[in-house]
C-alpha cells in the first residue's frame, strides 16, 4: 500500500481546517469574553429606539379579537384595543377605559356608558360610541364573529348608539359583570369590510388599526410579534418605543436568553420553575418576580357527568359519587408536601376556590370544616364507605374489584406528572390504585366525561362569575353531544341558587358574602379540590427594564395581568454609549461562525485544487 | 449424501454441524476487537440490569421517600446528585437501565419478528402475495419512521406495550427485505428441490431449512436494531410520548428538561443517562457491525 | 435524527441497492416510467394513509377545536359543515383526495388559516437548517469516509469510524441541549456564544439580518452534522473498500500512477454510487428528520408545526405535514433510482 505519498497530503489538509478553526475559536472567544460580563443597558435598535422583548411560547392562534381566545393574543388585544373598563392596576375595581362612565337603569336591566371622546384610531378616526355598538351587534348576529367572545353578549337583547358618546346595552336578564366586558372594542370602519369573520386572522396588513397603548405592526407564525407605541393613546404614550413577543418554544431557551439579555422578560408558561428561579436569584441584572398568583390548581372528581336532558354519560367511577370517598381521598393529600417538593415553596396551600390574592372572595375553611392532611382518617372514611381492603391490601369496590382510578393529566404540565406520582403513593398506602393518563390534550375524554380524577386549573379574573359559573347546572351541556360552559359536570341545587342570588346583587360586599358561601358549598361538596395557588414566577433584566407595574401593585404579576398596565408602564434603563453590545456580539460572533464554514470550505477547495494541478503535471 | 457416517442419525448430524458452526462463528468473533469491547460492555450492563435490585431496590423511584432535597449536585452521599424529587439520581440510572434496555430488547424482537416472518413468506411464495408484501414493505420503507412512531404514540394510550409497539411496527421494513434476499437465494440451493421433491410442504420447508439459513442474518439484524430502538425510546420518552411514571433513561432526560435543568446549567443532571443510551447503543452496534462482517467478509467493515 | 436512521448501518446494500442496472439506452424510458409510476401509487397510498392514520385519534374533532367552550348545537353543526365534517367518512375522504390533488388540505382547526399556507409558512426555515446541515455532512462524510477506506486500519481510519459510531449513537436532543448548556448558556468561564434558540432576533434587515439568521444556525447545524455523517463515512468507506478490491484498480497502481490519482480518477467516482443513493435517501429524510433538534432549538420550521398540531390534534394541518414528509423522501428515492443509471459508468448504454 503506497500510504507514504498520503501522509503527507492529508495532514496538510487538516492542519488548514484546523487552523482555521482554531483561529475562529480564539478570535470568538477573544471578542465575547470581554464584552460579555460589560453591563447591558435597555436593548435599543440602532436609531435608538427602546425595544422592549419578551420570551413567549405560546402559539398565536388567531389576531383578530372575534376569534382569539389564548392568553397570549387576547393579551396582545387589550394592548391593540381598549375595552370599555379596564380594572384598577392596584385593588382590580373597574376603571375607565373607552367608557369613561357607566350607570344601570332601577329595574337593572339597561346599562348606559358614557363613551370618551379623546381616543382616536390609529388612522386619525375617532374611536365612537357607533363602533362599540358595531362590536357587539356584530357578535350578536355573526356566529363567525361570536366564536371567542359570544358568551359575554348571551344575555344581551339589544345594543344602540343614539350619540357617539352614549352606548346602550338593554339585557334579558340582570348581569352583575357588565363592568367586566373583556370585549376588544374594533373600528367599524375598518371591519365591516370584512366578509367572513370565521376565517379573517387580521395578520394580513400591517399596521393593524387600533386604539390601544400599541399598534400591530408585524407577526411572524412562532418568530415574532412586533408592536410599537402608540403615541397619541388617551393614557399616556408608553415609555418603551416597541414591544416585541418572541418565541422560545423551549423554556429553557427563554432563560438562557433572558440571562443573555436577548429578551428584556420571561414568564415561562405557566411560570418559571422551582430550579429556573433558584439560578436566576443569583445571576447580575436580574430580578426574579414570585407573586401570588390568580390560578388555583385542583384536583376535580367525575361527578358523573350528565346533560342537561338528564341524559348520563362518560364512566366516572361510581364509588367517587360517595362524598365520603372524595373527601377520604383528599384527606390522603399531603399539601404542604405538594408545597414544599413540587412547587419548591413557590406556591401558597389551596384552601377555597378562589385565590387569596383576590382578597374579596377568598374564604377558607373554618378549622372543624377543613379537610387537613391526616390518612388515618381518610382509611377510616373509606372503611366506613364500605370500601374495605381486600387480602392483597387493595381497596375494592362495590363490583368486587379493586379500585383503580384514571387520573387525567395535562403531558405539557410537569407539576400535573410529579404529583401524579405522589398521589400514586399516597393513595397506594391506603389500597387504591392511580393510572396516570397523561395526554397532551385533554378535552376528548374531558368533556366525554370518561375519567375518575382529573388535575384542573383556572386563571380568575377580578370578577369572578366566569369560575363560578362553570359549576353551576346551566352550565351543563343541553344534550351529551354538544359542549357546556361546565368545568366538570358539578351540578348542585344549592349552589346554583347561590349563583342566581349572587349574579343579580349589585352590592359588592353583599355580593362578596354570597360567593363565599358558594366557596364553602363546593369544599363540602369534595368534587373540586383546590391543592395549591401557584405562584407567577417570572423574571426581568433590571438593566433593560428600570420600573414595571405589578398587578395588584403590590406583590402582583408582570404577564397575563388583566389589562395593559405592565407594558404600557414599563419604564426603560437608562441607557449609555454601549447600548447595543449584545447584538454587535452576535454581529462579530455570527461573522466569525460564517468565517470558519468559509474557511474549512476553502481549505478543502484549495487541497483538490492543488492536487488536481499536480495531476496535470 | 454419500459420505456421512451411517452411525449418526440425521437429526445428531444436524445439530453436530450446527454445534461446529457456532464454534466457528465465536472464533471469528473473537477476533473482531470493537465487537469484544461491544459485548463486555453489554454482558455488564446486563448484569447491573438484572442485580438492580440488590443494589438499588425499587424504593429508588419512590418520591415520597426520596432521600435527599430537589436537584442538589453531586456529593458523597449522592454521587450523581438528585433529581427534582431529591431522589438519587445514580440510583435512577442504574434502575432506568431495566426500562430501557427491555423496551429496546422486545421492541427489537418484534420488528424483527415481523420482519421475518415477511420476508421468509414473502421470499418462499412467490407470485402476488410476495408482491403485495414487498409493496408495503416498500411503503412503510418510505414513511418517516419517527413521524410514524410519534403519530402511533399519539393514537395509542402512553404505556410500556405502545412504546415496543410504536418502535417495532416502524423499523422492520429494513429487515424484511434483508431476509426475502436471503430467501431468495437459499430456495435456489439443490438441497431446497430436493426436499421439495421428497414432499415436504411449504411449512417444512421454511421452517426447516430456511429458517435456519436466515438465522444468523436475523441475529446480525437484531443486535442492530436494538441499538436503533433504544435511541427510539429514548426519543419518544424525551418528546414526552413515554409512560411519565415510569423510569427510563429518555424519561430522565426529559424530567430534567421540563425541570429546567438546562438552563440552570446542571449538567450532571443531563449528562448520565445520554450517556448511559449512548454507551449502550454503541455497543450494540459495535456487536451488530461484528456480527456482520463474520457472517459477510466481503463487506470490509473492519478489514 | 439518530433514532430513526436506517438500522443497518453498514454495508446493507440491499438498502440502499441502486434500481436495476439498465443495459441498452432504449430501456430506460420504460425504467423511468415504471419508477414515476410507482412514486405515484406510493404517493397516493401516503394520502390514504394520512387521512386515515389520524382518524385514530379518539375523539371529536369539533369539541377539541372549540377547546371546551360553550357551544350550542347550532355552531356545533356550523363547525361540523364548514369543515366538511357532517359529510359520511367516505365523503370526507373523496373530498381530501380530491382537492389533495389540486393543492388544497384544507384549512388548519387553530389557526384558521389554510394548511397549505402554514405549511409554506415554515418549510423555507427548516429547508434551511437541514440543507446547510445536509450539504456539509455529506461533504465531511464523504471526505472522511474516503481518507479513511483509502488507508484503512490505520490510526485515522480507527479514530474515524470510531468517532463516527460514537456520534452515530448520540441521541441528536441531548447533544443538542449538552450544546446549548456549554456554548450557549456558557459553563464555568466559557461564555455564551450562541443564541439559544429561534431563527432571528427580529427588527434586523439586510446583511445584518443575514448575519443573524446565520449565528442562530450555528449551533442547530452542528448538532444535526454530528449525529448525521457518520452514516455518509461508514457507506463511503465500505464502497470504496468494495471498489478497491477491483483489478483494474490493482493495473493502475501497476502502471505506475501516482496513488492518490487512482484515488481521485478511478476509485472515488465509482465507489460513491452508493453514496449518492444515500444522499438522496438522506435528502428526502431529512425534511421529517429534524422534528427533534427543532424543538431542542425553537426552530421555527415544520417538525415544531407537527408536534404542535398533532397535540390537538389539528386533523388538517397534520394530514399535510405528514404527506409533506412522505412525499419528499418518495420524490427524493425516485429521484435516486432516476439519476443511479445514469452515472453508473459500467453501464454500456
Amino acid at each position: 500500500m503506497g500510504t507514504n505519498d498520503q501522509t503527507r497530503s492529508l495532514p496538510r489538509g487538516l492542519r488548514l481546517v484546523a487552523a482555521a478553526g482554531a483561529a475562529a475559536l480564539t478570535l470568538t472567544a477573544g471578542l465575547t469574553t470581554p464584552l460579555d460580563p460589560a453591563p447591558r443597558q435597555a436593548r435599543a435598535a440602532d436609531d435608538g429606539r427602546k425595544v422592549l422583548t419578551v420570551a413567549v411560547a405560546q402559539s398565536v392562534d388567531s389576531l383578530s379579537p372575534f376569534l382569539a381566545v389564548r392568553l397570549l393574543s387576547t393579551s396582545i388585544h387589550r394592548l391593540m384595543y381598549e375595552y370599555l373598563t379596564n380594572y384598577d392596576p392596584k385593588d382590580n375595581h373597574a376603571i375607565a377605559g373607552l367608557a369613561t362612565k357607566w350607570e344601570p337603569s332601577p329595574d337593572k336591566l339597561t346599562w348606559t356608558y358614557t363613551i370618551r371622546s379623546n381616543s382616536k384610531w390609529s388612522d386619525g378616526e375617532q374611536a365612537t360610541a357607533e363602533d362599540a355598538a358595531w362590536t357587539f351587534n356584530k357578535m350578536m348576529t355573526d356566529s363567525g364573529a361570536a366564536t371567542a367572545n359570544g358568551s359575554y353578549v348571551g344575555n344581551f337583547r339589544k345594543v344602540t348608539a343614539p350619540s357617539p358618546t352614549k352606548l346602550v346595552i338593554e339585557l334579558k336578564k340582570p348581569q352583575a359583570t357588565m363592568t367586566a366586558l373583556d370585549v376588544p372594542i374594533v373600528p367599524k370602519h375598518v371591519w365591516e369590510k370584512v366578509s367572513d369573520f370565521s376565517e379573517f386572522n387580521n395578520d394580513k396588513s400591517f399596521p393593524v388599526v387600533g386604539n390601544g397603548p400599541f399598534t400591530l405592526t408585524g407577526y411572524k407564525a412562532d418568530s415574532y410579534v412586533r408592536l410599537k407605541a402608540n403615541k397619541s393613546f388617551w393614557r399616556g404614550t408608553p415609555k418603551f418605543d416597541e414591544l416585541v413577543f418572541r418565541y422560545y418554544k423551549d423554556q429553557d431557551a427563554a432563560v438562557s436568553a433572558l440571562r443573555k439579555g436577548e429578551v428584556s422578560f420571561v414568564a415561562g408558561s405557566p411560570s418559571l420553575t422551582p430550579a429556573q428561579a433558584a439560578s436566576l436569584e443569583g445571576a447580575d441584572n436580574i430580578q426574579v418576580n414570585d407573586a401570588p398568583g390568580r390560578r388555583f390548581y385542583a384536583l376535580a372528581t367525575n361527578p358523573g357527568a350528565q346533560a342537561k336532558n338528564g341524559e348520563k354519560f362518560g364512566d366516572g367511577h361510581p364509588s367517587l359519587l360517595d362524598q365520603r370517598v372524595r373527601n377520604a381521598l383528599f384527606l390522603a393529600v399531603d399539601r404542604e408536601a405538594v408545597i414544599d417538593k413540587v412547587f419548591q415553596g413557590h406556591a401558597v396551600e389551596g384552601e377555597g376556590y378562589i385565590p387569596p390574592r383576590f382578597q374579596n372572595y377568598f374564604w377558607k375553611p373554618s378549622a372543624n370544616q377543613k379537610l387537613a392532611y391526616d390518612p388515618a382518617e381518610a382509611a377510616r372514611l373509606l372503611d366506613q364507605a364500605g370500601y374495605k381492603k381486600n387480602g392483597d391490601g387493595k381497596r375494592v369496590g362495590k363490583d368486587g374489584k379493586p379500585i383503580t382510578y384514571r387520573v387525567l393529566c395535562h403531558a405539557t404540565d410537569p407539576n400535573d406528572k410529579a404529583v401524579g406520582k405522589y398521589l400514586q403513593e399516597w393513595w397506594g398506602e391506603l389500597g387504591i390504585g392511580v393510572q396516570l393518563n397523561c395526554l397532551d390534550n385533554v378535552t376528548d375524554p374531558w368533556l366525554a366525561g370518561k375519567y375518575d380524577l382529573a388535575f384542573d386549573g383556572w386563571s380568575v379574573n377580578p370578577d369572578p362569575d366566569f369560575v363560578l359559573s362553570i359549576h353551576t347546572c346551566g352550565a351543563l351541556p343541553a344534550t351529551p353531544e354538544e359542549t357546556g360552559a361546565t368545568d366538570n359536570f358539578i351540578c348542585d341545587k344549592k349552589y346554583d341558587e347561590l349563583y342566581a342570588q349572587q349574579l343579580a346583587e349589585y352590592d359588592p360586599a353583599k355580593r362578596a358574602d354570597i360567593v363565599k358561601r358558594m366557596e364553602s358549598r363546593l369544599y363540602d361538596l369534595g368534587y373540586m379540590n383546590v391543592m395549591a395557588y401557584p405562584n407567577a414566577v417570572e423574571a426581568f433584566r433590571t438593566d433593560q427594564i428600570r420600573s414595571i407595574t405589578t398587578m395588584p401593585a403590590k406583590a402582583g404579576n408582570i404577564y397575563g395581568q388583566d389589562g395593559y398596565w405592565s407594558w404600557w408602564s414599563a419604564v426603560p434603563a437608562d441607557s449609555s454609549g454601549s447600548s447595543d453590545n449584545a447584538s454587535s456580539t452576535g454581529v462579530v460572533v455570527g461573522i466569525v461562525a460564517g468565517v470558519v464554514v468559509l474557511g474549512g470550505l476553502g481549505a478543502f477547495a484549495a487541497m483538490r485544487r492543488r492536487a488536481t494541478a499536480g495531476d496535470r503535471e | 449424501m454419500t459420505t456421512t457416517d451411517p452411525a449418526l442419525s440425521p437429526r445428531a448430524l444436524a445439530r453436530q454441524r450446527r454445534r461446529a458452526s457456532v464454534a466457528r462463528f465465536w472464533r471469528q468473533y473473537r477476533a473482531e476487537r470493537a465487537g469484544l469491547y461491544g459485548l463486555t460492555v453489554l454482558a455488564l450492563c446486563a448484569l447491573l440490569a438484572l442485580f438492580a435490585p440488590l443494589f438499588v431496590g425499587s424504593d429508588v423511584s419512590s418520591v415520597t421517600g426520596a432521600p435527599g432535597r430537589p436537584m442538589t449536585s453531586p456529593s458523597a452521599e449522592f454521587p450523581l446528585g438528585t433529581d427534582q424529587f431529591g431522589r438519587d439520581l445514580l440510583g435512577l440510572v442504574v434502575w432506568g437501565s431495566r426500562v430501557s434496555l427491555l423496551v429496546g430488547l422486545l421492541a427489537a424482537v418484534l420488528s424483527v419478528a415481523i420482519g421475518t416472518l415477511i420476508g421468509v413468506t414473502a421470499g418462499h411464495f412467490k407470485g402476488w402475495y410476495a408482491t403485495v408484501m414487498m409493496r408495503i414493505t416498500d411503503w412503510f420503507l418510505v414513511m418517516p419512521t419517527l413521524v410514524l412512531a410519534i403519530a402511533l404514540a399519539t393514537v395509542m394510550s402512553r404505556s410500556l406495550t405502545t412504546t415496543v409497539v410504536a418502535i417495532g411496527v416502524t423499523t422492520w421494513p429494513t429487515t424484511a427485505r434483508l431476509v426475502r434476499a436471503q430467501t431468495l437465494a437459499v430456495e435456489t440451493r439443490p438441497y431446497i428441490e430436493r426436499a421439495k421433491a421428497l414432499g415436504g410442504g411449504h411449512w417444512h420447508i421454511m421452517s426447516r431449512h430456511v429458517l435456519p439459513n436466515v438465522m444468523p442474518l436475523v441475529l446480525a439484524q437484531t443486535t442492530l436494531i436494538i441499538s436503533t430502538a433504544i435511541l427510539a425510546e429514548a426519543t419518544l420518552a424525551f418528546l414526552g410520548l413515554g409512560d411519565p411514571t415510569i423510569v427510563s433513561w429518555g424519561g430522565l432526560l426529559q424530567d430534567a428538561r421540563e425541570a429546567g435543568a438546562v438552563s440552570a446549567g446542571d449538567w450532571w443532571y443531563l449528562v448520565p443517562p445520554g450517556v448511559a443510551i449512548a454507551v449502550v447503543a454503541l455497543a450494540f452496534t459495535l456487536c451488530g457491525r461484528a456480527v456482520e462482517s463474520v457472517l459477510n467478509p466481503r463487506l470490509g467493515v473492519s478489514r | 435524527m439518530t433514532a430513526e436512521a436506517t438500522p443497518a448501518l453498514v454495508g446493507d446494500t440491499q438498502q440502499t441497492a441502486p434500481g436495476p442496472r439498465v443495459r441498452r439506452g432504449s430501456a430506460y424510458p420504460r425504467y423511468l416510467a415504471g419508477k414515476v409510476a410507482g412514486a405515484a401509487v406510493s404517493l397516493l397510498a401516503v394520502l390514504v394513509t394520512s387521512f386515515f392514520l389520524f382518524r385514530l385519534i379518539p375523539g371529536d374533532p369539533v369539541k377539541t377545536m372549540t377547546g371546551g367552550r360553550q357551544v350550542s348545537a347550532g355552531q356545533l353543526a356550523a363547525y361540523r359543515e364548514e369543515f366538511g365534517l357532517d359529510l359520511p367518512l367516505w365523503r370526507q375522504f373523496t373530498d381530501y383526495c380530491g382537492k389533495a390533488l389540486t393543492g388544497d388540505f384544507g384549512t388548519s382547526y387553530q389557526f384558521r388559516a389554510p394548511v397549505v399556507d402554514k405549511i409554506t409558512e415554515a418549510l423555507p426555515n427548516t429547508l434551511l437548517l437541514t440543507g446547510t446541515a445536509f450539504v456539509l455532512y455529506t461533504a465531511l462524510g464523504v471526505f472522511l469516509g474516503t481518507r479513511s477506506a483509502w488507508r484503512r486500519g490505520g490510526l485515522g481510519d480507527r479514530f474515524n469510524t470510531g468517532l463516527a459510531l460514537t456520534l452515530y449513537s448520540i441521541p441528536s436532543f441531548w447533544l443538542g441541549l449538552l450544546l446549548i448548556i456549554v456554548l450557549s448558556v456558557g459553563i464555568g468561564p466559557l461564555p455564551g456564544m450562541f443564541p439559544t434558540g429561534g431563527m432571528e432576533s427580529g427588527g434586523k434587515e439586510g446583511f445584518a439580518y443575514v448575519v443573524d439568521v446565520a449565528h442562530h444556525l450555528v449551533l442547530p447545524v452542528v448538532t444535526l452534522v454530528a449525529v448525521e455523517y457518520g452514516q455518509t463515512l461508514l457507506v463511503t468507506r465500505s464502497a470504496l473498500l468494495d471498489e478497491m478490491g477491483s483489478d483494474y484498480l490493482t493495473t493502475a497502481r501497476a502502471k505506475g500512477l501516482r496513488d492518490d490519482l487512482v484515488r481521485r480518477r478511478h476509485a472515488v467516482p465509482n465507489a460513491l454510487l452508493p453514496t449518492v443513493t444515500l444522499i438522496f435517501i438522506n435528502l428526502g429524510r431529512t425534511v421529517a428528520g429534524v422534528i427533534l433538534v427543532e424543538t431542542v432549538f425553537s426552530w421555527p420550521g415544520l417538525g415544531g408545526l407537527f408536534y404542535q398540531a398533532l397535540s390537538v390534534p389539528d386533523l388538517p394541518l397534520v394530514q399535510g405535514l405528514f404527506f409533506v414528509f412522505a412525499a419528499a423522501v418518495i420524490v427524493m428515492n425516485t429521484l435516486a433510482d432516476l439519476v443511479y443509471p445514469l452515472l453508473d459508468p459500467r453501464v454500456a448504454r
